[in-house]
């Protein structure tokens, strides 16, 4: 299903050459300096730790990622409940044993091959703008705890409209990817919004399991602003308004972690999955206090016991700033996130703006945002006042870590400062 | 790692069964072998091997059973169940598809073969009558409720509801008596209402039309089978320890949900969940199709199909349109993911565009096919072409089952609560089905 009159656009300007070329030369304004900006070689990639922002030349882009195995963290102080947690195969700083992608652009084999068992959650934070062409290969790197297993491993684009099956990442419907093999995944997104990918081979698993991430799409109204926009105006959709146009951006992919699956996974044991029965409620697979820490990066120790789940969660803008919330769930339950003192304004959900046929807008205020498994929302936030705001679950079920005392699980912080704090937002979650 | 428990025992009962499904669902979706009426939809319009099966009255009457029974699961297990069945048919999971038009009466007979009072609630019909009185709840002599609206006493009881059909859309009726055991045990059902003169829209609008060759209600549900073995038993149930461990779409879990309606070795589960179309087409398929979405649950179903958007035009029996007298707002909206909450019912309209037009001379993929040596396929079996291309079927190993017909493509849709996308656990089952999409000429006829 396809929204009518955008598909028709797509299809237009993706038909011509001269709409084509259009594309290339709107990527070169400011825009998409952030994005088609220039490609960096591995050793500049602990510039960009969060965010793939691949390719150099016009809209064509491409992206490495590897499937693994690995070690990750959950909040320091998270009660032990042995023998599942902390695992004691897990090597130190870490407790938890997870699968997960890495981003290996640009690395050469060796290199790529050294990311084997080190993998991060959650995925890398993958960005394009609408009609790139998108070409992300996936190598499977087997898992270092699991030689028994011959998992293969799959990129499924998750809302990815008129998707063909080759590229859609079910494997009993095309096929995974075997060890020690790669598979290029080709997309034109034509469709702005906030999407999520995700492993779909032995999907209750290995989505569990950490192989989640968030993907999403930039408008073309971005390469050409409205009239009486700067150079450089962002939003979050083709709103034809500038109803949508936002100053940062943050993205949330929202799991939980059940550690006795975890356990299993690593001590050769199988779980039910129909027991689930979480143990952590994570942002960005971080649970709160570690979920407002700052970026970090894969391959760099600086981050101690965080190091391979780089992402923050933390919100920061200046006072009046409009700040786009990105939230994907690829959790098993739902969740209801609320924030403290600020309206927010849901645009879209599952990355279609809330609009009829007819143009007619239907975006809801309000202080509490749903989000079932599998959805996404986009959530537009002005805060008119400096001081820090909770961003939180309102299942105060999910505001622990392993069921510990004090705070933590599904929350983080808004935090917003005078005018001037803080400069021009360069990468998301920043 | 697979968790397949019929594959990890290939030895034992359950996966012979499942083998045995296999192949029959193998040759119906194959041959497109044309579902011959049995048993309960005896009284049905013309039935089809795929879609939704309306059970039609010209009055508008229909006589239902309420009776014990059991269904299958795809890993072999045999479950106890109560369910509503055509009174001149016999025990089926869920009750029949009532399709009736809007503001015509409707009654609806049911008699009760189970061994406790039992009833039917029809939430978002206004003015119920029940044997001609007003439709309560029922207390007893110290006003405690005993049931949400008069029942028909246990064991050979009846009761006549009667309404006005109400708005256009789809509704769940479910028992309204001892209501958390009741629906657990199955005693639920979809009833479609379809506008006056408008019988291809789901709504008045003339947005809501769809291909009415191509409907098809999906109503979910789930089951602890250990709340069904103390009730076979007489046994006292045990609430605080409930743990779904099947997750279905009109009565069957995945694969059973790919069989076609009527399915021989299914024979209390007579409706199935495949969606079979082609790509839109401006000119000679420009109607969606339409699923309609019903929960008959006890929590969420986030139901995400793959491949497609899908535009919500309808929810709990009402438009998604604004107050506009003149011009009624369109408020619908695309989703990737249909979160139906326990009662909802959601109509959406689904197509499936070919936007790219990869040929394999004018326009090919700009990636490449592994070659067989380089790909892993899931399974014995496989729905995937060996292709990108829409129509062409490519080479196989010798060792895999070929369920691809002619190239078409086939998308997954399931409850992306994925332990509800399991059976018992196993992945690739429970709340799951597919989409099936033939080139524009279709499949040749085989």
């Amino acid at each position: 299903m396809t929204d009518e009159s955008r598909s028709d656009a797509a299809r237009r300007t993706a038909g011509s050459g001269l709409g084509r070329r259009a594309v290339m030369l709107g990527g070169a304004g400011a825009v998409g300096s952030v994005f088609l900006g220039t490609r960096l070689s591995f050793g500049q990639q602990a510039a960009r730790p969060t965010v793939v922002q691949a390719a150099a030349t016009g809209p064509a882009k491409s992206v490495h990622l590897a499937g693994t195995d690995g070690w990750v963290s959950m909040p320091a102080g998270s009660p032990d409940d042995l023998p599942f947690f902390p695992d004691s195969l897990a090597p130190s700083p870490f407790d938890t044993y997870v699968f997960g992608f890495r981003d290996v652009t640009g690395m050469s084999a060796t290199q790529v091959a050294a990311t084997r068992g080190k993998a991060q959650i959650s995925a890398p934070m993958l960005a394009f703008d609408e009609l790139d062409e998108v070409t992300i290969t996936l190598s499977n790197l087997g898992l270092v705890m699991r030689p028994d297993l011959f998992d293969g491993h799959t990129l499924h684009w998750h809302g990815f409209v008129n998707a063909i099956p080759l590229f859609d990442g079910v494997p009993e419907l095309s096929l995974a990817v075997p060890i020690g093999r790669d598979l290029s995944y080709f997309y034109r997104p034509r469709d702005a919004g906030t999407y999520m990918y995700h492993c779909h081979f032995e999907d209750v698993e290995h989505v569990q399991m950490g192989m989640t991430g968030m993907v999403f799409v930039r408008p073309k109204q971005n390469k050409t602003p409205l009239a009486g926009h700067p150079i450089g105006t962002k939003y979050a959709y083709n709103d034809g308004d500038g109803s949508t146009r936002y100053d940062r951006e943050f993205a949330f992919m929202i799991t939980e972690l059940w550690s006795a699956a975890h356990y299993r996974d690593a001590h050769i044991q199988v779980s039910d999955w129909t027991d689930y029965a979480p143990s952590f409620w994570l942002l960005n697979g971080r649970g709160y206090p570690d979920t407002i820490a700052p970026g970090g990066n894969p391959t760099s120790a600086a981050a101690g016991r965080l190091q391979y789940q780089p992402i923050s969660s933390l919100i920061t803008c200046n006072v009046n700033e409009t700040v786009l919330l990105r939230m994907s769930n690829l959790g098993y339950q739902n969740h209801a996130l609320t924030l403290d003192n600020v309206d927010m304004q849901v645009i879209a959900k599952d990355a279609s703006l809330l609009r009829g046929r007819d143009g007619y807008t239907n975006y809801l205020e309000t202080n509490t945002v749903d989000v079932g498994p599998g959805e996404s929302r986009d959530v537009l936030v002005t805060p008119h006042q400096p001081g820090e705001y909770l961003l939180y679950d309102r299942n105060y079920a999910y505001l622990g870590n392993g069921g510990g005392p004090g705070w933590g699980g599904m929350m983080t912080v808004l935090r917003v400062g005078a005018p001037g704090t803080y400069g021009p937002q360069t990468q998301p979650n920043t | 790692m697979r968790l397949n428990r019929s594959r990890r025992h290939p030895g034992d009962a359950a996966s012979a069964a499942r083998t045995r499904r296999r192949t029959g669902i193998l040759a119906a979706v194959g041959a497109l072998v044309a579902a011959v009426a049995v048993g309960s939809t005896a009284g049905a319009q013309a039935a089809t091997s795929e879609g939704l099966l309306c059970q039609t009255d010209p009055q508008q009457t229909f006589s239902l059973t309420a009776r014990t029974g059991y269904v299958s699961t795809p890993d072999g297990n045999s479950i106890y169940m109560w369910g509503y069945g055509m009174s001149s048919g016999q025990f089926q999971l869920p009750g029949p598809v009532l399709c009736v038009t809007s503001g015509q009466p409707v009654t609806v007979i049911l008699h009760n073969d189970l061994p406790e009072a039992t009833s039917i609630l029809f939430p978002g019909q206004k003015a119920v009558k029940a044997n001609g009185n007003p439709a309560q709840p029922q207390l007893d002599t110290g006003g405690s409720l005993t049931s949400m609206v008069q029942p028909a006493g246990a064991s050979g009881g009846s009761v006549t509801y009667t309404f006005t059909a109400g708005s256009p859309g789809t509704y769940l009726y479910s028992s309204g008596t001892d209501v958390t055991k009741q629906q657990q045990m199955g005693l639920y059902g979809a009833l479609v209402v379809r506008p006056a003169g408008a019988a291809g829209q789901v709504n008045a609008r003339p947005d809501s039309a769809f291909n009415p060759q191509h409907e098809y209600v999906f109503l979910l549900s789930e089951i602890d089978p250990e709340v069904h073995l103390a009730v076979e038993r007489s046994q006292p149930v045990d609430w605080g320890a409930y743990n779904a461990r099947y997750y279905l779409i009109n009565g069957r879990s995945m694969p059973d949900t790919l069989a076609p309606n009527n399915a021989s070795w299914l024979p209390s589960q007579p409706y199935g969940a495949l969606v079979h179309i082609k790509p839109y087409d401006a000119a000679s398929n420009p109607l969606p199709a339409v699923i309609r979405y019903l929960n008959a649950g006890r929590g969420n179903y986030p139901f995400h199909p793959h491949g497609s958007d899908e535009r919500v035009v309808n929810k709990d029996g009402h438009a998604l349109q604004g107050t506009s007298a003149t011009a009624p707002q369109d408020l619908s909206y695309l989703k990737y993911d249909i979160d139906v909450m326990p009662g909802q019912t959601v109509d959406a309209l689904m197509d499936w565009r070919d936007v790219e037009h990869w040929d394999a001379t004018s326009n090919p993929i700009p990636t490449q096919l592994p070659v067989i040596t380089d790909q892993l396929l899931v399974g014995a079996d496989t729905w995937f072409s060996e292709s990108p291309y829409l129509g062409t079927k490519g080479t196989y190993p010798s060792n895999i089952t070929v369920n691809n017909e002619c190239g078409e493509y086939y998308h997954v849709a399931h409850s992306h609560a994925l332990q509800q996308a399991t059976n018992y656990g196993a992945a690739f089952g429970g709340m799951m089905t597919v989409f099936r999409i033939d080139p524009p000429a279709g499949c040749p006829t085989s």
